[in-house]
């Protein structure tokens, strides 16, 4: 098992760094894995499906497909409204469907994550179980949540984001 | 080269094949559009026959009654978690075949008669929704306006309507 402090990945190799796309929701900067954004697109007013989980906002047509649009902040139990133009990250292996809109603040950069700098979070951050957490990491001196997307969409656990 | 701008030139003067199009009878159920295949289609009623017999409030399926049958009617609302208190003026009732019977769909109001591209509906996304996607043929663009298409067949097979057959 791996304890609090050491690499999330466990693995020995330092030279070893991971690519993700850092991003805002609510304040707190967020990551996730950059294999995994297909592609950054401009927010659009989806249509409403019936019966959708509460943090899923409909769906949009991209290049001829229709993707379920999750929105974070609802997930992360954020009652605040976001931003007029949020930013829509195009993901893919998130659940039964091939690619996911996935609903952000703000998009900043793609950052590169040296695996030693990369550890394996408590039982909680920001008020997010461990479980829905890839590792923990710094930039800038501002703590950055790498979280498992996959996870956080395909569950309804209740997540409460501490401001 | 020559022969590819041949090819180009002569393709541009034959005759295209007549894009497949799909007439679909467009509803609204609360503050969604959805739509059904007009040949999947029988009959549009006014919905009196809804409350000739006695139903309880609230239920998916109920019935209806039609020329003397006692049918089942799915309150597309209920299923959808859309549904008003009553039943209002606006609201019809689309007789279909739904699994090889006849079935009612209560819906809020009936707009219009579309034609859609088939190659051109795609599936619902099985992350947009906690209904079963074996409830919807798929999405499909038109006018700017996403319609989300409903399988009869679907709706025919639920749960609530084979419990329906044997009351």
């Amino acid at each position: 098992m791996v304890t609090q402090g050491q690499r999330a990945d466990g693995s020995d190799n330092s030279s070893k760094a991971a690519q993700v796309v850092l991003f805002q929701v609510a304040g707190r900067s967020f990551a996730i894995d950059l294999r995994q954004v297909e592609q950054i697109v401009e927010y659009r007013e989806p249509t409403k499906t019936p019966r959708r989980p509460p943090y899923v906002e409909g769906v949009v047509e991209h290049r001829g497909r229709y993707l379920a649009l999750v929105n974070l902040r609802r997930r992360l139990g954020v009652a605040a409204p976001g931003p007029a133009h949020p930013a829509v990250l195009l993901v893919t292996g998130a659940g039964p469907d091939p690619v996911v809109g996935i609903v952000v603040d703000q998009v900043f950069r793609v950052l590169s994550l040296p695996s030693e700098g990369v550890l394996s979070p408590p039982p909680r951050v920001f008020g997010i179980r461990a479980a829905f957490i890839r590792g923990v990491a710094n930039t800038g001196g501002r703590p950055v949540v790498w979280l498992d997307v996959a996870r956080l969409v395909t569950t309804t656990e209740p997540i409460a984001l501490l401001a | 080269m020559l022969s590819r701008t041949l090819t180009k030139r002569l393709g541009r003067g034959r005759l295209e094949a007549p894009v497949a199009r799909e007439q679909v009878l467009l509803f609204r159920v609360g503050d969604g559009q959805y739509g059904i295949g007009m040949r999947g289609l029988w009959e549009v009623l006014s919905p009196e026959g809804v409350t000739g017999l006695p139903t309880a409030g609230y239920q998916i399926c109920t019935a209806l009654a039609y020329r003397g049958r006692r049918l089942p009617l799915i309150r597309l609302g209920e299923l959808f978690g859309v549904s008003a208190e009553r039943v209002s003026p606006s609201a019809r009732v689309l007789l279909v075949q739904g699994n090889g019977q006849p079935l009612g769909l209560l819906v809020d109001e009936v707009q219009e008669v579309v034609e859609v591209e088939p190659h051109r509906i795609a599936p619902m996304p099985a992350q947009a929704t906690e209904l079963s996607p074996s409830l919807f043929r798929g999405l499909v663009g038109h006018g700017g306006r996403v319609i989300l298409l409903i399988d009869t067949d679907g709706l025919g097979s639920m749960t609530e309507v084979k419990g329906f057959a044997g009351n």
